[in-house]
């Protein structure tokens, strides 16, 4: 039988996200001080370190030291992350856009597929740009229908562990922590190379409204 | 008088019943046409002072009376007004209580019984004021404003469910139970209304005001989050819409690189079967037992594609293979022609670094010696050399073969 720590020890290694949403017992269990620090001299030995965003509820992997190969590894990944990020940034603010409620997709919203679709399908602007997301290289539809799109796209972020579907037998989704680290990587970009994306996103419905 | 009051007042909720639809209506759409209404209705409804008209000419309204009385009863959460005047309502009663001590001292026992239910009905009146008001802040919290959509409009209702928070506790802080308690002296009745009532409702709704100011900053807290979020996402659309060449800089070969950027490649892969554990036996023979059935209801739909894929490709390989080894024979043959001289098969795979097996590249060119008709075949002559075998005789293993014109 493997143990609670061990099966932690487990979907780390195997590179998962670990939060709230995906696997709570596993995020109680790294939430309580002095847990983390066992789970921690055990990724020591693979050269693996416990590392957190979205304020600490979010847990992965990460490399403790960087050698040739790992940073090779790290370059390859960080290429992935980069191109992905449109493609995902796009479908996020779709999603924001179709629930008219103006809330964003943060960890824990849930999507009703079947709404979404319908709202999509019956919007030509939105399926326009469904269709623009879902031919991205990172969804890789092929299909021309609204429908196919869209379960692609939902698919292939369900395969990524960006949502998650808790009942099988219902087209509801969760958005897991892995969209809160979707965020913090935009706040990185944002900040480090001084994009003030925030200010041009303000300035351009203020110009919007004048109009 | 009386019985007048009393008349008046069923008379008046009986309209109010026999137009509870009309009313409704106004209620929700908040104003009416006066001219699509029956006229006999109306007149009434305005007599009786439920509807009015603000200015000649315009739709007829509820009475701000009216739409309070079923704002408290119908718990909508489009109430936002919070009744703060606390100061009036404790002048009011502190003006009642001087009444009731004054008649009380000229023994006048009835005025003095009539001003006491007046004082209970307006300490009672204040502290259901002071209740409701919380309720209203606290329904609008729970439902996180959920009347208005955008997050900038909730953040607007935020702050003015704040601001009128911090104004009822500017105004809480009129009650002066000293004051009061002088006031009440050693009266029990009133001790206990202007007392013990009024304070308890008043830690009561100070407690909740604290909790609704908290709930209400967290909030503004979490709406700020989503509109910087969705700011987030909008300018990086928009960055990305104007420089679509933007690349980012490969943050993961800084030398500190940044934690966000560094997850670690996942190591862990299943383990395999361990056919010599004796206490997995059973688990295995099951597993075993699965493939077979798989196995058996495979080759139905599976044989047949593959056999269609095998046989293609094998044939054009096979077909090219032999073609340049009938080729490489037929340019050999020709080879001794154009120069006359004997050449061995080996010799001749050697001088043109030919890539096949020396055996088959010998099998062939006897094969093909063979292949040509008896005419041609006198113009050449094929010598093997070789040995009879050491062991089994009878057999004659050839070493290489030797090709010349005759």
């Amino acid at each position: 039988m493997i143990t609670e720590q061990g099966r932690i020890l487990e979907a780390l290694l195997s590179g998962t996200f670990i939060c709230q949403i995906s696997d709570e017992d596993a995020w109680r269990f790294l939430k309580i001080s002095g847990n983390a620090e066992k789970i921690e001299s055990h990724l020591t030995m693979l050269n693996r370190t416990l590392a957190t965003c979205a304020e600490g509820d979010v847990f992965f992997a990460a490399y403790q030291t960087l050698g040739n190969s790992e940073r090779k590894v790290l370059a390859t990944q960080f290429q992935e992350i980069s191109s992905n990020l449109l493609p995902l940034v796009e479908w996020l603010v779709l999603v924001q856009q179709a629930n008219g409620s103006d809330v964003p997709i943060t960890q824990s919203s849930a999507i009703r597929l079947n709404e979404l679709q319908s709202i999509i399908e019956d919007t030509p602007a939105f399926s326009e740009q469904l269709a623009k997301i879902s031919h991205y290289r990172f969804f890789g539809s092929t299909s021309v229908s609204s429908d196919g799109q869209i379960k692609q796209v939902f698919k292939r972020l369900t395969d990524l562990g960006y949502l998650l579907k808790p009942n099988p037998e219902k087209q509801i989704y969760l958005a897991t922590g892995k969209v809160e680290y979707l965020y913090d990587v935009l706040k990185f970009i944002d900040e480090t190379e001084a994009l003030s994306l925030s200010e041009q996103a303000e300035n351009a419905v203020q110009q919007g409204s004048l109009l | 008088m009386n019985q007048n009051i009393r008349h008046a007042g069923v008379k008046f909720l009986n309209t109010l019943s026999r137009h509870a639809d009309l009313i409704m209506q106004v209620y929700l759409s908040g104003a009416i046409d006066a001219s699509k209404q029956d006229s006999s209705v109306v007149e009434t409804l305005v007599q009786a002072g439920i509807l009015w008209r603000p200015e000649a000419e315009s739709e007829l309204r509820l009475k701000q009376a009216i739409r309070v009385m079923l704002e408290g009863n119908l718990h909508d959460d489009r109430n936002r007004q919070i009744d703060a005047n606390i100061g009036s309502s404790l002048a009011s009663l502190k003006t009642l209580t001087q009444h009731y001590k004054e008649a009380m001292h000229h023994a006048r026992y009835v005025e003095s019984e009539t001003y006491m239910t007046d004082l209970s009905q307006h300490v009672y009146a204040l502290t259901e004021s002071l209740a409701n008001s919380v309720r209203v802040l606290f329904s609008r919290i729970n439902n996180e404003f959920g009347y208005v959509s955008s997050i900038d409009a909730k953040i607007r209702e935020n702050q003015l469910a704040q601001d009128q928070v911090s104004e009822l506790l500017k105004q809480l802080e009129m009650f002066q139970f000293d004051e009061l308690s002088e006031l009440a002296g050693s009266n029990r009745e009133l001790r206990h209304l202007l007392v013990v009532t009024l304070q308890q409702s008043f830690s009561k709704v100070t407690q909740e005001l604290s909790i609704v100011q908290a709930r209400l900053l967290s909030l503004l807290g979490r709406f700020r989050e989503f509109r910087g979020r969705t700011r987030l996402l909008k300018g990086f659309m928009l960055h990305m819409e104007q420089k679509p060449d933007f690349t980012l800089p490969d943050y993961s070969q800084l030398t500190q690189a940044p934690l966000l950027f560094n997850q670690a490649k996942p190591v862990i892969k299943a383990a395999s079967a361990d056919v010599r554990r004796i206490e997995h036996e059973s688990v295995m023979q099951e597993l075993v037992g699965t493939i077979k059935a798989l196995n058996r209801v495979r080759p139905i739909d599976s044989k047949e594609r593959a056999a269609i894929n095998i046989d293609v490709s094998e044939q054009t390989s096979v077909v090219f293979k032999e073609d340049k080894l009938k080729q490489a024979v037929e340019n050999y043959f020709c080879d001794v022609i154009d120069s006359g001289q004997r050449i061995t098969a080996l010799e001749y795979q050697r001088q043109n670094n030919l890539p096949f097996d020396p055996e088959a590249w010998i099998y062939q060119v006897i094969g093909g010696y063979q292949g040509l008709t008896a005419e041609e075949q006198s113009y050449f002559a094929l010598e093997a050399t070789g040995e009879d075998d050491p062991v089994y005789t009878g057999n004659y293993i050839i070493h290489d073969v030797e090709l010349g014109l005759r």
